[in-house]
């Protein structure tokens, strides 16, 4: 694989992603906020989904010998330290690492600044990566996943999760319908507090 | 059910959540790799930062993620990819968006572009720190890593969401 065909593969795979993410509204920051908030629950159904497929699709080219699982080494006070960071980056950016990017392509001016401080947090880490190596990333139990601790192949394991992924999703769905959440300009917007503010700024105070 | 087409304005959050989930195929078996974003913030980052201070090529961990190998500028290419197919996809719907999205004015309390944009800052600062911390984002430990079964993946996201939930509540307001 030379860089080139590499870096072809990985516009077009781009492509598709950003455009799942801009056609799911998940990209939007009224949908992460939202989230955030419990009153939107778009996030979760794509990234359920994705998760789910992800196993399936996983499941079959493993189970047929086609690829090797790339699980990431478990780092107990890195994984808790670096997603409680990670999660308050996102509930304030309204967006993920990877959402900023269709941000700033449908012309969100403050993703251009996420997008910055990404890169100055990237390089922060790398400077003190050497420091807060020994701290925080050595040891651990390595690499564990579920086939750690029961003893059935990956692909039963991830079928029977897809499963359970997909009970919770068809509930979730049930419970509140996909369209709820979308908003008048499918931004996740639902404007009470502003409409409540505009029209008491523009009329005199009702007499109670 | 009718069938998505690129014009719609939205589609079902299953339909987008499958074909994201079926780009594992292309990338475990052409670059051997799983979905992800956060690293290539160290790529880019690195090979600026590498322009003003030469030395930081001699973090470890900064020469793995400059490297020119194939997994690497994937990973950029497929960042830039998401902008580009998210510009496409909205033109192609024919929505239009503003400079910054109505929520915020909500959520911080003030229609202020620069608090908007300073927020902004530290929230990416925070987010790569964290991701890098955690050693991947919502991409590489949420959506990769669970499909593996991964321990750390889990934990990553469960503690992302209790840090991105606690935030919203404390120091945003409701949208």
């Amino acid at each position: 694989m030379s860089l080139l065909q590499a870096i072809l593969i990985g516009l077009a795979m781009g492509i598709v992603f950003g455009i799942a993410l801009e056609k799911s509204r998940v990209f939007e920051p009224g949908m992460i906020v939202g989230q955030m908030q419990m009153r939107n629950f778009i996030m979760l159904k794509v990234f359920l989904t994705a998760v789910a497929t992800g196993a399936v699709v996983l499941a079959a080219l493993h189970g047929f010998g086609l690829i090797k699982l790339a699980p990431k080494a478990t780092f107990f006070a890195a994984d808790v330290l670096g997603g409680i960071v990670l999660g308050a980056g996102i509930a304030l950016a309204g967006a993920c690492p990877g959402t900023v990017l269709a941000q700033v392509g449908v012309g969100y001016r403050d993703a251009i600044f996420t997008l910055i401080g990404g890169l100055f947090g990237a390089m922060a880490f790398s400077y003190a990566e050497p420091t807060l190596a020994p701290l925080l990333l050595s040891g651990g139990p390595g690499k564990l996943t579920l086939m750690s601790f029961i003893d059935l192949p990956y692909w039963m394991l991830a079928l029977g999760f897809a499963a359970l992924l997909v009970v919770a999703l068809v509930g979730l769905e049930k419970w509140r319908p996909w369209r709820a959440d979308l908003g008048a300009d499918v931004d996740g917007d639902f404007a009470p507090a502003r409409r409540a503010a505009e029209t008491s700024a523009s009329r005199f105070k009702p007499a109670e | 059910m009718r069938a998505c087409t690129l014009r719609d304005r939205a589609w079902s959050p299953y339909v987008a959540g499958i074909l994201i989930g079926l780009l594992q195929v292309p990338a475990f078996l052409l670059i051997d790799t799983a979905l992800g974003a956060s690293s290539s913030y160290v790529t880019v980052g690195g090979s600026l930062a590498a322009l003003i201070d030469p030395a930081v090529t001699q973090i470890a961990y900064v020469a793995k993620h400059i490297t020119p190998t194939a997994k690497n500028w994937w990973q950029v290419a497929l960042v830039v990819g998401i902008a580009l197919g998210a510009m496409i996809s909205m033109s192609l719907s024919g929505a239009r968006r503003k400079a910054i999205s109505p929520i915020w004015a909500r959520a911080l309390g003030t229609s202020s572009p620069t608090v908007r944009y300073l927020v902004a800052f530290g929230a990416g600062f925070l987010m790569l720190f964290g991701a890098r911390l955690a050693d991947g984002c919502t991409s590489g430990h949420g959506i990769s890593g669970m499909a593996q079964l991964a321990v750390s993946s889990t934990i990553a996201v469960a503690f992302m969401f209790v840090g991105g939930i606690a935030t919203a509540f404390l120091l945003l307001r409701r949208i």
